[in-house]
C-alpha cells in the first residue's frame, strides 16, 4: 500500500498545471473579498473567509485529485491491470484517501499564509491547530466522494458530475452564501450535506466555540456511506473495459 | 509456503463453467476442461468465441453465472490476492503521469516474490523504455510494458490475453521467446490468440473454442488435422455447379457473379480437374485453410479430422465463407505470400 500511495503521489505531483489550478480559484476569492470589513458568527469577514474557501478548496482538491483520474483509467484498462495484482481492495482505498487528504495541503497552505499576511487574520496557535485538523480530517468524505464519482461515471461526465457536485456543496453547504438565507427546503437539504457539516465545525473551531459532535457525525456517516460504495464499485469493476 | 498438495493440483480447473451477459449473451456454455501444471497452453477461436470471458473469469475479474473455477487449487480472486498469477488482460491501458521505470516498479512492490527490475525490463524488452512516460508509448511498446507487468510477481500462472496483437513480427519473436523461456522454469502459460500459427509455434496443446463452447482440444498436430481444407477462388463465365461439385475433393460450390468458391480437401487433386475441363478460369486464388475453414469442419459433423474434413454436398455455405465474410482469416489467398502479418497466410503455413 505504502508503494502504491507513493507512485500515486509522484505522478499526481508531475501534473503541476492541475496542481495550480485547484488552488486558484479560492485564492481568487480570497483575495477579493478578504479586505471587507464587518463581522459575522462572531468572526470578522477575513476569518470567516478563510474557512469558506479552505472548505471549498479542500473539498475541490480532495474530489479532483482522484475522481476524472480514476474514470479515465477504468475506460482505458488500467483498473484492471491493478485488480488482478495482489493489491487489497482496502489496500487501495486506503492509498487512495492518503492521497486525496495529501493534494489538499497546498491549498489550504497558501490560503492560511495569505490570511495571516494580507488578511490580517489572529488566532492563537491551539486554535490555529484545531482549525487545521478540523479543515483536513473534515475533507475524508470528500476524497471518498471523488473515488464514487470516479467510479459511477465515464470519463465525459465525471469532470461535469464533479463540478455539479462541488457547487451544490458550496451552496447549499452555505459556504458561498449564508445557509440562513437559503430559501427553507433548500436549508433542509443543505444540513444532510457534508459540507454544511464541515463548515460549521470550521467556523466553530476558528471563533473557538466547541465542535458539536453532531456535525462529526454527520461527516463520519457519510464517509462510512461512500467508503462502502467506492469498495463495492471497486470490486465489481470490470464490465467497462 | 506452498504445500505439496495444493503444487499436485492442476492448474486451472473449468468444470461446467456458464457465462450469460445481461441474460441474454452466453459467452461461455457449459466449459470444461483443465491445465495441468507447467503445460503452455493456447486457447484458441475467432472474435467473439468467449476466449476473454474465459481468462477474464480465471483472473476473477468476471464470476461465472454458474460452473466451478479453480486455479491453483484456489478461488481466482484467493489466487490474484495471494499474488500466485500474472495477467495481461485484453485492454489493460496504462496511468497517466508514471514513467516505465516507476510503473514496472510498483509492480515489483506489489508482490512478496518479485523479479528484479532490470530482469522485467529485459524479458519485456523495454530497457530504453525505462526513463519514457507509460502514457506515450505506442500500442506495442504499451504492451510489452503490460507484458512486464505480468511478470513482476514471478507468477506460478500466466494469462495472456491476445498479447502480441499489436506487435510488429520482430517485436512477436522476441515476445514468444521470453514466454518460453519463463515457461522453462516452471511457469503455466495459458494465452488466447486467434492465429493458429502463433498456437502451433508455442502451445504444447490447443483449445479450440468458438460461441463459448470447446470445439477441440488437443496437440497442435492433431489441431491442424482439421484445416487441410483449401479454399479455390477464381472466375469464369457461367459457372457450372453441378460440373465444377464433381472434382475430386471438392465439398462446397459457392458462385456470385461468375465469381466462384470451391472449398476442397485436396486441392492437389482439384486444380489440375478444374483446367482439365478446358473453360476459362481467371484470377486463380488459393486460400489457406482458415480457422474458419477449421471451426466449420468442426461444427459442421463429427466426422474424424482428416477424413473427410467438409461438410458434405448440400449442405449450405454459412455467410461467413462467403467473398466478404472471413473474420479470422481474411480474404482467402495469397498462400505463396512471405511472412506478412497477413493472418490468412499464416493459417496457410500452419495448414
Amino acid at each position: 500500500m505504502i508503494a502504491f500511495l507513493r507512485f500515486e503521489l509522484v505522478r499526481t505531483l508531475r501534473n503541476v498545471r492541475f496542481l495550480v489550478m485547484l488552488v486558484a480559484f479560492p485564492v481568487l476569492i480570497y483575495l477579493i473579498y478578504a479586505k471587507q470589513h464587518g463581522m459575522s458568527q462572531g468572526l470578522t469577514v477575513a476569518t470567516l473567509l478563510l474557512v469558506s474557501m479552505a472548505v471549498y478548496s479542500g473539498m475541490g482538491s480532495a474530489m479532483f485529485a482522484s475522481g476524472p483520474q480514476l474514470a479515465r483509467e477504468r475506460q482505458n484498462g488500467w483498473m484492471r491491470q491493478l485488480r488482478i495484482s495482489p493489491i487489497s481492495t482496502r489496500g487501495w482505498f486506503a492509498a487512495k484517501l492518503v492521497q486525496a487528504i495529501l493534494m489538499i495541503i497546498p491549498g489550504l497552505a497558501v490560503l492560511m499564509v495569505l490570511a495571516l499576511t494580507y488578511g490580517h487574520v489572529h488566532l492563537a496557535a491551539g486554535r490555529l491547530g484545531e482549525l487545521l485538523a478540523v479543515l483536513v480530517l473534515g475533507t475524508i468524505p470528500f476524497c471518498a466522494l471523488g473515488l464514487v464519482i470516479g467510479l459511477l461515471f465515464d470519463t465525459q461526465t465525471a469532470q461535469v458530475a464533479q463540478m455539479i457536485t462541488l457547487l451544490v456543496m458550496a451552496f447549499l453547504g452555505g459556504i458561498f452564501i449564508q445557509w440562513s438565507d437559503l430559501p427553507h427546503g433548500m436549508q433542509l437539504i443543505g444540513k444532510l450535506l457534508p459540507s454544511y457539516h464541515l463548515a460549521q465545525l470550521g467556523w466553530n473551531a476558528a471563533a473557538g466555540l466547541p465542535l458539536a459532535m453532531s456535525d462529526v457525525a454527520a461527516l463520519a456517516a457519510w464517509t462510512a456511506a461512500l467508503g462502502l460504495i467506492a469498495t463495492w464499485r471497486w470490486r465489481n469493476e470490470s464490465t467497462t473495459a | 509456503m506452498q504445500t505439496t498438495t495444493t503444487d499436485a493440483l492442476p492448474a486451472v480447473v473449468f468444470r461446467d463453467v456458464v457465462k450469460v451477459y445481461n441474460g441474454r449473451v452466453t459467452a461461455l456454455d457449459h466449459v470444461s476442461f483443465e491445465i495441468a501444471r507447467g503445460a503452455t497452453v493456447a486457447l484458441l477461436g475467432p472474435n467473439g468465441a468467449g476466449k476473454s470471458t474465459a481468462i477474464d473469469t480465471m483472473l476473477g475479474l468476471r464470476t461465472p453465472t454458474s460452473g466451478q473455477v479453480r486455479v491453483l487449487g484456489m478461488t481466482p480472486s484467493a489466487a490474484v490476492a495471494a499474488g500466485k498469477i500474472g495477467g495481461m488482460v485484453q485492454t489493460g491501458g496504462l496511468p497517466e503521469g508514471a514513467k516505465v521505470s516507476e510503473l514496472v516498479g510498483l509492480f515489483r512492490q506489489l508482490y512478496r516474490d518479485r523479479r528484479s527490475l532490470r530482469e522485467l525490463l529485459r524479458l519485456a524488452g523495454i530497457t530504453d523504455l525505462a526513463d519514457r512516460r507509460a502514457d506515450q508509448l505506442s500500442g506495442g511498446q504499451t504492451q510489452r510494458v503490460r507484458f512486464a507487468l505480468a511478470l513482476a510477481g514471478h507468477p506460478d500462472l500466466l494469462f495472456l490475453d491476445e498479447p502480441t496483437a499489436s506487435l510488429d513480427v520482430e517485436a512477436r519473436r522476441e515476445f514468444w521467446q521470453s514466454v518460453q523461456a519463463i515457461a522453462e522454469q516452471g511457469t503455466t502459460v495459458l494465452f488466447a490468440t486467434h492465429y493458429l500459427d502463433e498456437a502451433d509455434a508455442n502451445a504444447s496443446r490447443i483449445i479450440v473454442a468458438s460461441h463459448g463452447r470447446v470445439l477441440a482440444d488437443g496437440t497442435p498436430a492433431q489441431i491442424k488435422g482439421y484445416t487441410s481444407i483449401r479454399t479455390v477462388r477464381f472466375s469464369t463465365p457461367e459457372p457450372d455447379t453441378s460440373v465444377l461439385l464433381r472434382l475430386p475433393g471438392v465439398g462446397d460450390v459457392l458462385t456470385s457473379d461468375g465469381v466462384v468458391t470451391l472449398r476442397t480437401a485436396d486441392a492437389d487433386a482439384t486444380l489440375p480437374a478444374l483446367y482439365a475441363l478446358g473453360r476459362p478460369v481467371r484470377g486463380l486464388e488459393v486460400g489457406g485453410g482458415g480457422l474458419e475453414e477449421a471451426l466449420l469442419a468442426l461444427t459442421s459433423d463429427d466426422r474424424a479430422p482428416g477424413a473427410d474434413g467438409y461438410p458434405g454436398p448440400g449442405r449450405a455455405v454459412p455467410a461467413t465463407s462467403g467473398p466478404a465474410g472471413h473474420s479470422a482469416s481474411g480474404p482467402a489467398g495469397h498462400s505463396a505470400s512471405g511472412p506478412t502479418d497477413d493472418p490468412a497466410s499464416m493459417m496457410t503455413k500452419a495448414g
